[in-house]
């Protein structure tokens, strides 16, 4: 009773790489960087591909990450590390550009047993 | 012989897991125990330790814990088996009988033990979340992201081509810190951001969708002239 294994799937980060590069485009494809609305959107962009993740109604916990960094020449890294099965949590990283800002957007998903 | 072989395993199971229910454990053994010799089920004197002068023959289709019973009736009272101690044996006697089955026994392989050991079923604890003081606390593990960032990036300069290893290095770290910090059935996700100090605007941003009373995140960050860097761990529990 305890080992419902049977329908276990594992995170599709293809997939969810896919949706997430269509809401970035949606929100900043073709816009420069502003300083006053770059709030607006990294709220936008993360609750929209939260939105879309949701919709393909794997049983998830979802947790979305969004950096957005203006061009100026400066270096920015990002490493991630995560203690999960991994059997069935996977992580998916986007990486977008324009000519005035990158964005970066990670997407981590853990499994939740039902 | 062979007729016997069903009624002495379903037996030696039910006895088995008499003797391991009565001494508490949570364990149950779901694989038939192997028998060798199915009709010299009488003189049982296992009075001794692990060596058992008995091999037992196994169940055709019991071993690899597959087809075995698991309400079967006990019928053999007096079966040594009823022994505390007999739940012991039987386990070491499997084990031993790997090291001396091998010549005598047939139609079974070898890699098919594991699969009797391995079957082992645990109890419900009928737990449904964590206790209250067994959440991921936000705090502390701030204290110790801060602490740990403060002290690691003392003095540390940025450049382009070592700024990814230290990511890596650093988010590892971390993980390792906050695993020994963290309560048991959690998840961790640690995300490090690291960028050069210059004249530009970064803004991270994070969303999460989950349990908000059992998961939860920590935050530090560290600035100096060359570099800031950004540290996110989140706390999922393991339904």
């Amino acid at each position: 009773m305890e080992e419902y294994s049977g329908d276990e799937v594992s995170f599709n980060s293809d997939e969810a790489s896919v949706s997430v590069k269509e809401c970035i485009e949606s929100i900043i494809g073709g816009v420069d960087y502003n300083q006053n609305k770059v709030n607006q959107w990294t709220a936008s962009i993360v609750e929209h591909s939260l939105t879309q993740l949701v919709k393909q109604g794997r049983p998830f916990k979802f947790i979305v990450n969004c950096a957005i960094m203006q061009k100026s020449g400066a270096g920015l890294h990002t490493a991630n590390s995560c203690y999960w099965d991994t059997a069935t949590d996977g992580s998916c990283t986007v990486r977008w550009e324009n000519r005035t800002m990158y964005c970066v957007v990670s997407v981590f998903a853990v499994a939740v047993t039902l | 012989m062979s007729n016997q072989q069903p009624a002495l395993s379903q037996e030696v199971l039910a006895q088995f897991n008499q003797t391991t229910e009565s001494w508490g454990s949570p364990r149950r053994r779901q694989g038939s125990i192997s028998t060798l010799r199915s009709s010299q089920s009488q003189p049982r004197d296992r009075k001794g330790p692990c060596h058992l002068p008995m091999p037992l023959r196994a169940h055709p289709g019991g071993v690899g814990g597959s087809g075995t019973p698991r309400g079967s009736n006990v019928s053999n009272p007096n079966s040594p088996f009823f022994r505390r101690e007999s739940g012991a044996l039987s386990k070491r006697f499997s084990f031993g009988w790997l090291q001396g089955g091998r010549s005598s026994f047939s139609g079974l392989t070898l890699h098919q033990y594991p699969a009797v050991q391995e079957e082992v079923k645990l109890e419900s604890t009928y737990r449904t979340g964590p206790d209250q003081d067994s959440r991921f606390k936000a705090a502390p593990i701030q204290n110790l992201l801060q602490a740990t960032l403060d002290s690691y990036m003392e003095g540390v300069c940025y450049s382009p081509t070592a700024g990814s290893h230290l990511g890596q290095v650093l988010a590892e770290m971390l993980r390792g810190k906050v695993k020994e910090v963290c309560p048991p059935r959690y998840k961790i996700v640690c995300q490090v951001v690291i960028g050069q100090n210059g004249n530009h605007g970064v803004r991270v941003v994070s969303r999460c969708l989950w349990d908000p009373l059992l998961d939860d995140f920590a935050v530090a960050t560290f600035q100096n002239a060359s570099l800031f860097v950004l540290a996110i761990v989140h706390g999922v529990y393991r339904e």
